[in-house]
């Protein structure tokens, strides 16, 4: 059955890629396939929340993008690439054939293509089995404890699918046969090892969030905001900060002065709308022409100008090009802070309800 | 003349099955017969048809497109590979992909597809060549030899259990009769080993982990239990180098796991983050030298030891150097493991300086916080995996480098957080190429790059210094002051390391941008 689904997914894959692509997957082609194959990503299944935590790290990582197109790419894996894809791609497993279907699916994401798929209202069965039969000596999320060996690392556990090799092992080889554990039915023990490759995949770097960045002194960091940090030269509480805690999280906030023309995560939006980076060009002969920076490189500079005409250049050494990025200071900062200082200021923000 | 050229060429046709192995250890000219063009890392070729003077004639000779190959190409891949050139054939690979290309005009020969059973597919470094054989992993975990004549199949072995998130992506080595493989991975928390195959049959001949085993080991006093370490990462990403005199190959090794939330392996955590110098022919390990001591932010070690010979206060010195991704440049003595030169190429904010062994000493407070900690270079690295080059006739060693910031938060603030456990978001920063003096670690020039820009690299003879930038462009740069001299757009980032090489008279340039593989010549 396997390998039937493998043939038609090979099949389908040419005819995806020579397809008329929609923005979202043109977007996606163009900020990710520097680094890494578009595949790393569409072979995953994730909540938008948890797409938009992926975009986060990777523009960490170095991912260039515009706004605008981190948006479609957000849009576009969420639409694709979202939980109920999973579903679909998961029911091919068994039966069917259809979940291979659509791109690579997931065999293209770490671990084996057939990996157990947690199905949650079987893994929330099998916390309750978890509680009563296992917790005590495997602790609450299975990585054990002085009395019984971490489940996360087991590779009894890595190796099972839906119980395959959880329940025999509970059969034959656990240390504990007279528990209960090895008079489990089968159902329960199927819903186990749900719970416990849940307990797993918790592990994985896009599992978690961030816990809690309010933790500095909004006095301090009020005093930092007119003070050192220079921010009322550009910024107001009043003006275009007011109500801003209302509108974004401190995640979202702490990012947002941190790397103003990143996504950094967190929640909410509407806060100051960036500003483009603006570049003046000015030849040997001939005004200085000013507009919105399109492109800039050793050889070539391109902008767009009042009128919204494109303008583009050959770089020489007669040719004066001089970029400004509206959120330089906001960059400078970077190596001033101290950590102390961010917490504080975003501790400050949070007040601007 | 004429007669002894024929001769010459003659001899060529009769290897031409195969690939002399004496080719492996001499710099590449009519062949670029291994992942670094030679055993050194260097990336330096000493061709010079393709120069300073005439680079502004260099033409396109041919395009080949992966995408468009017969049977289905992974669309929207990249290259990443870099291609290894035999007897006028290219050898690459993308992940579940092999491909022999006519080096001369860019026409398929053969492409093989290896049917998937999954495994991380964020990119494959390419082949490499053993007599009339090909060797290349796989994602889901097999060690692949294909008959370099026809890429019909020899024999694959597993090498890695997919089940515990082990993939396959560097491109192997071959040492004598040894073919050098590793594995990569850094979801779950398992142990990074480096192995030898036999080139024949690909039984196993030995494997090192790069943590300790058990307690009592060398390098687990590093390290609070057993546990930890056996869980401790280490991944073996990338193809070391090797000095055939000393007879060490120089292996990289990854960072540790869990990979952001460190409190429950405090310590140095040997092996990983480390060059390490093993003996090819036991997988004994000789020397190491650790880049990132108690890692807690993804910077494996994993960039190439480059290996070359200098005068260090008076003395010749057999050398090693590493732009680490932690943002430290390193010199060691290859032959002992003596650290000469630590220093920053590009300005770091997580270290207190250095130890009497010229490791980093972390500053806790750069660790990874629950409200985060602003830290600089970002997950991506001061450098990641592309190529560095060094260039024997400038005595300088170049990287393409980023200097970044992020946050990096700990997500699990629990005991005994696996696996992540955290991780950076966010980012702003800049990259250049830096031209580093590894006698003194002193930046001599950086070359600021507009919009990203993170390829391998190439220097030649040629006075040329190719890399790509973050605008699509190929550039060749002035090594002795980065001034840029020459460039093409290709519609996408350089994503692998450029390579050269001649046929009958002619000097080609073969590099990677997304999936389509480019091939300049000096046609005239």
């Amino acid at each position: 059955m396997r390998k039937g689904i493998w043939v038609a997914t090979l099949l389908l894959a040419p005819a995806v890629g020579m397809a008329q692509q929609p923005a979202g997957a043109q977007a996606l082609q163009k900020v990710c396939s520097d680094c890494h194959a578009v595949e790393t990503v569409t072979g995953q299944r994730r909540t938008r929340a948890q797409w938009q935590e992926s975009i986060s790290s990777m523009i960490a990582r170095g991912a260039k993008g515009t706004e605008e197109e981190f948006a479609l790419v957000l849009d576009y894996l969420t639409s694709q690439y979202g939980p109920a894809a999973a579903t679909a791609a998961t029911a091919g497993r068994g039966g069917g054939g259809a979940g291979g279907g659509r791109g690579r699916g997931a065999a293209f994401s770490p671990g084996s293509a057939d990996k157990h798929v947690v199905d949650e209202a079987a893994a929330t069965r099998g916390r309750a089995v978890y509680a009563a039969e296992c917790i005590n000596c495997h602790g609450t999320h299975a990585r054990g404890s002085d009395k019984g060996a971490d489940l996360i690392r087991s590779e009894v556990v890595l190796h099972d699918r839906y119980g395959s090799t959880i329940g025999p092992y509970l059969k034959n080889g656990h240390p504990t046969q007279t528990t209960a554990a090895a008079r489990l039915t089968p159902a329960q023990i199927a819903d186990v090892s749900h719970t416990i490759h849940q307990e797993v995949y918790n592990t994985l770097r896009s599992a978690l969030q961030i816990q809690n960045v309010l933790t500095g002194d909004p006095k301090a960091g009020a005093a930092y905001f007119n003070g050192e940090g220079k921010c009322a030269t550009c910024h107001s509480p009043t003006g275009d900060l007011a109500h801003i805690a209302a509108r974004m999280d401190p995640p979202g906030l702490q990012q947002r002065f941190l790397f103003p023309g990143g996504r950094g995560g967190g929640r909410g939006r509407g806060g100051p709308v960036g500003k483009p980076v603006t570049v003046t060009v000015t030849p040997q002969s001939g005004a200085p022409i000013a507009g919105t920076l399109v492109h800039l490189d050793d050889f070539n500079v391109a902008l767009r100008d009042g009128s919204g005409e494109y303008r583009s250049f050959k770089r020489t050494a007669a040719l004066k090009v001089v970029k400004n990025d509206p959120a330089q200071a906001h960059h400078d900062l970077l190596d001033h802070y101290s950590d102390k200082n961010i917490h504080d200021i975003v501790a400050y923000l949070e007040t601007l309800k | 003349m004429k007669a002894l050229v024929t001769l010459f060429l003659a001899c060529g046709a009769l290897l031409a099955q195969g690939l002399n192995p004496a080719k492996l250890g001499a710099p590449p000219t009519d062949t670029w017969p291994t992942y670094n063009g030679d055993y050194s890392g260097r990336r330096y070729s000493t061709l010079a048809k393709i120069n300073q003077g005439n680079i502004n004639s260099m033409s396109l000779a041919w395009v080949y497109r992966a995408n468009g190959a017969l049977g289905g190409g992974p669309p929207g891949g990249r290259i990443s590979a870099t291609p290894v050139e035999v007897n006028g054939v290219l050898y690459f690979t993308m992940p579940d992909h092999a491909w022999a290309v006519d080096a001369r005009t860019g026409r398929e020969i053969w492409h093989y597809m290896w049917t998937s059973h999954g495994g991380e597919h964020i990119g494959n470094r390419g082949v490499a060549v053993y007599g009339n054989w090909l060797y290349f992993l796989t994602p889901d975990c097999n060690l692949v030899s294909l008959n370099l004549k026809d890429g019909s199949e020899r024999w694959r072995k597993t090498f890695c259990d997919l089940d515990q998130y082990y993939f396959g992506s560097m491109a192997p080595l071959v040492v004598k009769n040894h073919i050098i493989t590793g594995v990569s991975g850094d979801d779950l928390d398992r142990p990074g080993y480096i192995e030898s195959h036999d080139p024949e049959t690909g039984d196993l001949q030995w494997r090192w982990y790069t943590v300790p085993q058990k307690m009592g080991d060398p390098g687990s006093e590093t390290w609070p239990n057993e546990e930890a370490m056996k869980h401790g990462g280490g991944m073996a990403w990338l193809t070391p180098t090797y000095d055939p005199e000393l007879n060490m190959i120089y292996v990289p090794t990854g960072n540790p796991q869990p990979v952001i939330a460190g409190k429950a392996r405090p310590g140095a955590n040997l092996f990983t983050a480390s060059v390490v110098a093993l003996n090819p022919d036991t997988g004994k390990m000789q020397w190491y030298f650790q880049s990132s001591p108690h890692d807690t932010h993804d910077w494996d070690a994993t960039q190439t030891p480059v290996l070359f010979d200098a005068e260090i206060d008076g003395k010749k010195r057999k050398l090693v150097a590493q732009a680490s991704r932690n943002g430290y440049f390193f010199t060691i003595d290859r032959a002992t493991g003596k650290n000469i030169v630590s220093t920053e190429y590009v300005k770091v904010n997580w270290s207190k300086g250095v130890d009497a062994k010229g490791s980093p000493i972390p500053d806790p407070a750069k660790d990874p916080q629950l409200d985060g900690a602003l830290v600089s270079p970002n997950q991506g690295g001061g450098t990641n995996w592309p190529p560095p080059t060094y260039n024997p006739d400038t005595g300088l060693f170049y990287v393409n480098a980023s200097r970044a910031f992020s946050m990096y938060y700990i997500y699990d603030a629990s005991d005994k957080p696996e696996g992540w456990g955290g991780n950076d978001r966010g980012g702003w920063g800049e990259t250049m190429i830096q031209a580093i003096d590894p006698k003194t670690g002193k930046v001599k020039w950086s070359h600021k790059w507009e919009d990203g820009g993170r390829s391998g690299l190439l220097s030649t003879a040629g006075k040329l210094l190719f890399a790509g930038d973050g605008s699509g462009n190929l550039v060749a740069l002035d090594p002795a002051n980065g001034n840029p001299l020459w460039h093409a757009n290709l519609g996408n980032s350089v994503t692998n390391g450029p390579i050269t090489y001649e046929l009958d008279g002619t000097q080609y340039l073969v590099v990677a941008a997304g999936d389509n593989l480019f091939g300049f010549a000096m046609l005239r």
